[in-house]
């Protein structure tokens, strides 16, 4: 009988602990002499930019496995599929020879407008109808696995009659798609509306957890912002262990977007991702 | 796409479309009976998407922003936002279109006549800094920068920006500029055009040799061997490994 895990079907193998590659790190993040296992790429950094972004990926892609990461593919929204924007991002997979690639559940273009940001879409049948073939035509096009990411989200949209962990569940079942489970965004979501975090993941279809995202947040007075700009605490690396107890080792990134530290600071994240990996492995 | 699904984007369309402010969060909520929203989340979403738009223009045109008031920068932010301008997927081609908008407002806005000038110069500058041009690394003979981009501008803007505007105003007077990404640094280099540095150009552009230039100009031999080495260690033009 096949596994049922979506990683086994793929082939799939746990990377270890990675970062992202960002602006602040193209010239440093190629030469560091740390331990390192992968990198993430936001791929709209990549597809139409030359130069300097160019020669930063080049050099990490003679030193590590990249991973696509993708915020532009608006796999929720409305307007068609951006043609342009997949055939490049089906481009850069290839080159990159991308084991897999990821997005956000989410919508992020209305009526030709990029709104820069991933919103939330309502948990309804309906937009489970609206999002699985569109998932089925990017996997095609792209002919690579291809993970959907739980995103954050500030307000439950209008008309949802699906709880979060089910309507994740339903989208990335019926597409056959694989999780990419940001960790982070469960704790966030959680005080956020309410809820138990470990309950979600446990509801989570966790046979289709491919990655893992960790990062810090913003606690404000009355809401917690998703923000990747700070060390991620202690609250998220025990989700973080709960989740890996459950799905075995995975892929796992340490995101950080906004006041980014030096590289050290963020390798030495990554440092303790792995850590928690061979822990949870033993 | 179901009726409700297209009934909940078209309403977040009009609410991210409209001004900041609590009467479009009102008109949102009110197109949804009986959701139960916090309206200071929601904002959120609004705050979010105008915001990209104005740290990217903060972060693309940092010296037409310094030469305005903070207000006057304000007004232009808001009004260019609500053009609506990220049309394309990669973030920063979002200011495309900003120098022809502070074009158009200069007059309605009372705004300094060579902001248009600047904000142009400005997006040239990441243009070039990103363009997907591929600079080769061998040459066979004499070439131009494949991303040279030449600027027509009535402002010493070469002079101001080199200054970082550290005067009110850049010196008015007719300039041809010349803006490349060198191609070791990757950075954007740029100068006003100089008689050598077109000379030198059109070398490039023509195929003509130092012997051909010193025998129609009377120049002397080393000044021009000077020029397109002067040239080329810049980035302007790209020079064969072996002349």
């Amino acid at each position: 009988m096949p596994s049922p895990r979506y990683a086994d079907r793929h082939g799939l193998k746990p990377l270890g602990a990675g970062i992202g590659l960002r602006r602040d790190f193209y010239e440093a993040l190629p030469r560091t002499p740390r331990a390192l296992d992968w990198v993430e790429i936001i791929p709209e950094n990549f597809l139409t930019l030359g130069g300097r972004s160019q020669r930063a990926l080049d050099a990490c892609r003679e030193r590590w496995t990249l991973l696509p990461h993708g915020v532009g593919l608006n796999i929720g929204g409305p307007d068609a599929l951006d043609d342009d924007y997949v055939t490049r991002l089906a481009a850069l997979v290839k080159r990159l020879d991308a084991p897999f690639f990821s997005d956000h559940l989410c919508y992020s273009r209305l009526g030709g407008v990029h709104l820069h940001d991933l919103l939330p879409l309502p948990f309804t049948e309906a937009a489970v109808e609206h999002v699985v073939p569109r998932v089925r035509e990017v996997m095609a096009r792209v002919e690579r696995p291809f993970l959907l990411e739980n995103p954050s989200y500030y307000a439950a949209m209008p008309g949802g009659t699906l709880k979060e962990a089910d309507f994740l569940r339903q989208v990335v079942e019926a597409a056959d798609c694989g999780l990419l489970l940001d960790v982070n965004n469960v704790w966030v979501n959680a005080k956020n509306h309410g809820y138990d975090p470990r309950a979600f993941v446990d509801a989570l279809p966790l046979e289709r957890v491919v990655q893992v995202h960790l990062a810090g947040h913003d606690v404000g007075d009355t809401v917690l912002i998703d923000t990747h700009g700070d060390r991620v605490c202690d609250d998220v690396w025990s989700l973080y262990r709960y989740t890996l107890e459950r799905t075995g080792p995975v892929s796992t990134l340490i995101e950080w977007d906004q006041a980014i530290p030096s590289l050290d600071a963020v390798l030495d994240e990554a440092d303790q991702a792995r850590a928690v990996l061979v822990e949870g492995a033993r | 796409m179901k009726s409700s699904l297209k009934h909940f984007f078209d309403s977040m369309d009009t609410y991210l479309a409209g001004p900041p402010g609590a009467e479009g969060l009102l008109k949102l909520s009110a197109s949804h009976p009986g959701w139960d929203v916090d309206p200071e989340r929601m904002a959120l979403y609004g705050q979010f998407v105008r915001g990209h738009v104005r740290s990217t223009l903060e972060k693309l045109f940092p010296l037409t922003r310094k030469a305005l008031a903070p207000e006057a920068w304000d007004a232009l932010v808001e009004g260019y936002t609500r053009t609506r301008p990220a049309r394309h997927y990669e973030l920063n081609r979002l200011g495309e279109g900003f120098a022809p908008f502070v074009a158009d407002a200069i007059a309605a806005k009372g705004l300094p006549p060579f902001l248009p000038a600047l904000a142009r110069f400005e997006w040239t500058d990441f243009a070039v800094f990103s363009s997907e041009e591929d600079i080769p690394e061998a040459v066979e003979r004499l070439t131009p920068n494949p991303t040279l981009t030449v600027l027509e501008q009535p402002y010493r803007l070469c002079a101001f920006v080199r200054a970082r505007g550290a005067e009110a105003a850049p010196v008015e007077g007719e300039e041809l500029a010349l803006l490349w990404r060198h191609p070791e640094r990757l950075m954007t280099f740029y100068m006003e055009a100089t008689p050598p540095a077109l000379l030198v150009l059109k070398m490039a552009v023509e195929g003509l040799s130092e012997e051909a230039v010193v025998q129609a100009t009377g120049m002397a031999a080393g000044e021009v061997h000077s020029a397109v080495v002067r040239f080329a260690t810049d980035g302007l033009v790209l020079l064969p490994a072996v002349q």
